[in-house]
């Protein structure tokens, strides 16, 4: 094939990204299924911009832990300077990230990163860092990847890049029938066949057509296996070692590996299977590999992982190739060097899903190690796993070592690791486990000289009690932590305690002051993962006051920090709880974009339970199907982790929620008895529940002190109820406050702000009750279709048009509001057919004068 | 994916209207494929203007709403479909 079938709007889509690199950098995303033809699209692609920019190449491997920065590392050799220092240099993504952009503002650039898909964690965070500065380089980056499931790290990497400007989105499709037919034709073979056999997938087409006429494949790997028929044992062998190789492959390693099968290289790029390009032989596709492996037997197999472990090692190649040979060849002690070499490199770039997978190789071969040995690599393990979230693993090394360590004798460690199983345990809301834990690791350390250990279990012991709701227990741990840390030099113990301090402090109604300055004592010491803790009680208070603009301020704040130092704990707690922020605000749609992507990132049940409900609530205040999932879910995670009563409060009022929309009054009560508002310390939830409580005809005496709104609505004047609300910036508390009103104003309003909303089963319930009254005409809805302006403009129309006035060009309007650029088009054009204008600058001209002048006639 | 039904009752008063959305829908499906696939519409005599009944394969009803949030579309009523039964086929295609 000389040239690429059904591949112009990419070409020409790459073509114009790259055209506005030239002032503004872009990222564009190439997906396509396995075979599809992305990398022949991004070849023929180089050939066509050769001229116009400087091509830098990067590729991964399908490796079960793959080399720190692999694809990174490629470009940066490419590039040399201070980019390929800082990458050698073994630096995190963040690290990194300054060197790069440097590089790429330089001059015109391309940088082609393919199989993404196979990434491992560090470039994909640079990859993130990247994409959302991607504006101010001028080089186009152009990344490649399979399809793969929402939850692939990819898919949650591109899914943050989700809203920057700036990215470009191409995907290349199976080919049509109209395609496959023009390459059959020659071949005389059935293309409507052909089309269903191999849907289209261009790898598939060409392998069967250059099988021949004959028997049609049935499947890819039938195809390739077919074309290996007609080599000889040399060439079997030269792919064998290539396959097993996962890589290109240079002339001279190839004859060290294979001395005698090199001569049948000539016949293997003959055949097609193999492709040769500057010096190295490689498969043509990686499914053309993976039909070659499968065929080897085990025993072939384990030889050339020997060998091939042997020549690399020669060459110093990266750890994390190496570590996966030695597996291959089941050489412990290569295993051991290895693995632990790749993890360490991994650790110092924050790679932490591919150490702890490395770490985990280790422990398969671990079985010559002393258990002291042993131990401390199920520690190291451990530890990754926390950091990536997976928190059953976690414990689990956790519970080896703990018992490793107890049969050595070392009291010291056992008590350090029963505290932090303790704090895993809380993680995965199995609280009772943790406490025992926590209380076991306190009786053990307290028998051997105080240190650094027991200074940290005071410190955790302090954090659960806040996190209980016990204030006064919080307080007594921290100040015993803090006070033992300055005696034994534990500055993080001492700095975590300081944050449980000032939380409890915020928490009490206090102020923030105390937790700011713990933040910035943290900070200043580096202190990373407990400066996060601290600004995600800070942004808690706020959101939890119902302090909007604090709160965005605290949350924005959280997430920058906890992005770039890559803390995907508090990241993901802090996404679930802007989450609930925007869900009070009645922003749904963007509370359920937090939620989602908190959801994708964390596993921890703590932070899936705010974000399962947020999701729930949303779902299930607009009538949407799949609320009871969610919300259930999380209703569960609460109860399993519940501590006391008050933990069940959120529960009840959700609980009430659901029951009242599905006209369930007895069930909502039923839910609100779980505690009562007096008892409580938020008195934002006590309030919630003696608001339920009244709404369902069963008042509490007396409530306490309450809030304003719902002090209001308990009094009685449900309007000013309202008004609070709406000072607060919570339309749909305002709604609900109207909706249980008895008079007929009150409930049209609740009536008009749901619809507005968007709740449906909420405005049905009170459209009932207005009927009920006797009341005939209630709104069917918002019409959209309903204009106030006077040229009958929609209101993203005039969001538009106030971006074209302001002299946006479309490209830009579109970056602006997060939509693509033929929808902006497609915007103009109405406008301009609306206004009777030909130009933008007349439609400005003549917006202008409808605004001053007098409306025409309406639409 | 599922497959959804939105009800976008009385969302236009022209079927010019109409079609200047399906063009919009088209635009921002492409941008979230992984997400929405509009399979069909069935569009609504609706007295004073028109509306439809829109078949959707979504990964979430979220997805559905950004979707309409982002081509400006109505969406009133999200129902997941449970099974497809056809008895026949549509006498006449509307083209998309």
């Amino acid at each position: 094939m000389d040239g690429l079938l059904e591949r112009e709007s990419q070409l020409a889509a790459l073509a114009a990204a790259l055209e506005e690199a030239r002032t503004t950098g872009r990222l564009v995303l190439v997906q396509g299924e396995a075979g599809a033809g992305k990398t022949a699209l991004v070849k023929r692609f180089g050939e066509l911009a050769r001229d116009r920019a400087r091509f830098l190449y990067g590729r991964c491997d399908p490796l079960l832990a793959p080399r720190t920065f692999g694809p990174v590392a490629e470009v940066a050799a490419a590039a040399g300077g201070d980019l390929a220092a800082a990458v050698e240099s073994g630096a995190p993504a963040y690290d990194v990230l300054h060197p790069l952009l440097d590089e790429l503002r330089r001059e015109p650039t391309v940088v082609v990163l393919e199989d993404l898909h196979w990434a491992d964690q560090a470039t994909l965070d640079l990859l993130r860092l990247v994409g959302r500065r991607a504006d101010e380089t001028r080089a186009l980056v152009v990344a490649t990847f399979r399809d793969v499931e929402p939850s692939h790290p990819l898919r949650v990497a591109i899914g943050e890049l989700a809203g920057a400007a700036g990215i470009r989105r191409v995907t290349v499709p199976p080919l049509s029938l109209d395609a496959v037919r023009l390459l059959t034709e020659p071949a005389g073979l059935d293309a409507a066949e052909l089309h269903r056999l191999t849907g289209g997938n261009a790898f598939f087409v060409t392998e069967v057509l250059t099988a021949g006429a004959g028997r049609v494949p049935e499947t890819v790997r039938d195809a390739v296996v077919a074309r290996l028929a007609s080599l000889g044992p040399a060439a079997r062998g030269l792919l064998d070692v290539l396959a097993v190789l996962l890589d290109r492959a240079e002339a001279a390693l190839l004859a060290e590996l294979a001395p005698e099968e090199l001569d049948a290289a000539p016949a293997c790029l003959a055949a097609g299977i193999v492709v040769a390009d500057g010096g190295t032989l490689a498969f043509r596709h990686e499914l053309a590999r993976l039909a070659v492996d499968e065929l080897l037997p085990p025993g072939r197999r384990l030889e050339l992982h020997r060998r091939i472990l042997r020549a690399l090692t020669a060459r110093g190649a990266d750890s994390a190739r190496l570590a996966h040979h030695a597996e291959g060849a089941h050489d412990a002690g290569a295993v051991m060097e290895h693995a632990t070499a790749a993890a360490d490199r991994a650790i110092r770039a924050g790679a932490h899903r591919e150490a702890a997978a490395q770490l985990g190789r280790a422990l398969r071969f671990a079985d010559a190690l002393v258990p002291a040995d042993r131990a401390e690599l199920l520690e190291r393990r451990a530890h990754e796993c926390y950091l990536i979230d997976a928190i059953d693993d976690a414990l689990t090394a956790k519970a080896e070592a703990l018992e490793l360590r107890r049969s050595l004798g070392d009291l010291l460690k056992v008590g350090d690791l029963l505290r932090m199983s303790s704090y895993c345990l809380w993680l995965v809301a199995r609280n009772d486990d943790a406490l025992a834990a926590a209380e076991a690791a306190v009786e053990l350390l307290e028998t051997l000289p105080p240190g650094r250990e027991l200074a940290w279990v005071y410190a955790n012991m302090a954090h659960r009690a806040r996190v209980a709701l016990d204030p006064a227990g919080a307080r007594e741990w921290a100040h015993r932590a803090a006070e033992l840390a300055e005696r034994v030099g534990a500055d993080d113990a001492a700095a975590d305690a300081l944050v449980t301090l000032g939380a409890v402090d915020a928490m009490d109604g206090l102020g923030a002051t105390g937790l700011e300055r713990a933040v910035a004592h943290a900070r200043a010491r580096g202190l990373d993962g407990i400066a996060a803790r601290g600004i995600a009680a800070l942004a808690f208070s706020a959101v939890r006051a119902r302090a909007w603009d604090e709160a965005e301020r605290r949350l924005a704040e959280g997430l920058e920090f906890t992005t770039e130092r890559d803390i995907d704990t508090w990241r993901s707690y802090l996404l679930a709880w802007r989450g609930v922020a925007r869900l009070d605000q009645g922003r749904w749609n963007e509370a359920t974009a937090d939620a989602e992507r908190a959801l994708t990132i964390g596993l921890a049940p703590v932070n899936r339970a705010s974000a399962l409900a947020t999701l729930g609530l949303v779902r299930l205040r607009r009538g949407d199907p799949g609320a009871d999932a969610p919300l259930e879910e999380s209703l569960a995670i609460v109860a399993a982790s519940a501590t006391s009563s008050h933990r069940l409060v959120p529960a009840a009022v959700i609980r009430a929620e659901q029951a009242s929309l599905a006209g369930d009054p007895a069930g909502a009560l039923a839910a609100t008895r779980v505690a009562e508002p007096h008892e409580l310390a938020d008195r934002w939830m006590a309030g919630e529940l003696a608001a339920w409580r009244a709404r369902l005809g069963d008042p509490v005496a007396d409530p306490g002190p309450l809030p304003e709104p719902y002090a209001l609505e308990l009094a009685g004047d449900h309007a000013a109820a309202a008004r609070a609300w709406d000072a607060l910036g919570c339309p749909y508390d305002a709604a609900l406050a109207l909706a249980h009103a008895d008079d007929v104003d009150a409930l049209r309003d609740a009536h008009a702000r749901l619809q507005e909303l968007g709740a449906v089963p909420a405005a049905a319930v009170v459209a009932r009750r207005l009927r009920e009254r006797g009341v005939r005409s209630i709104p069917r809805g918002p019409r959209p279709s309903t204009r106030a302006h006077p040229a009958g403009l929609t209101r993203r129309e005039l969001e538009v048009l106030a971006l074209v006035r302001e002299g946006l060009r479309n490209a830009e309007i579109a970056a602006r509001l997060a939509i693509s650029d033929k929808t902006v088009d497609h915007h103009v054009s109405a406008i301009l057919a609306k206004l009777g204008a030909r130009t933008r600058s007349e439609a400005a001209r003549l917006a202008a004068e409808l605004e001053d002048g007098e409306p025409a006639a309406r639409t | 994916m599922d497959l959804y039904v939105i009800l976008r009752r009385n969302g236009w008063s022209s079927p010019e209207e109409l079609s200047e959305a399906a063009a919009r829908s088209t635009a921002e499906g492409e941008r979230m494929a992984d997400d929405v696939r509009w399979i069909r519409s069935y569009v609504l005599e609706e007295g004073a203007g028109v509306g439809t009944v829109c078949v959707y394969e979504a990964s979430s009803p979220e997805a559905i709403r950004r979707h309409a949030a982002a081509a400006d579309l109505p969406c009133d009523e999200i129902v997941r479909v449970a099974d497809t039964v056809v008895v026949r086929d549509d006498p006449a295609k509307a083209a998309a």
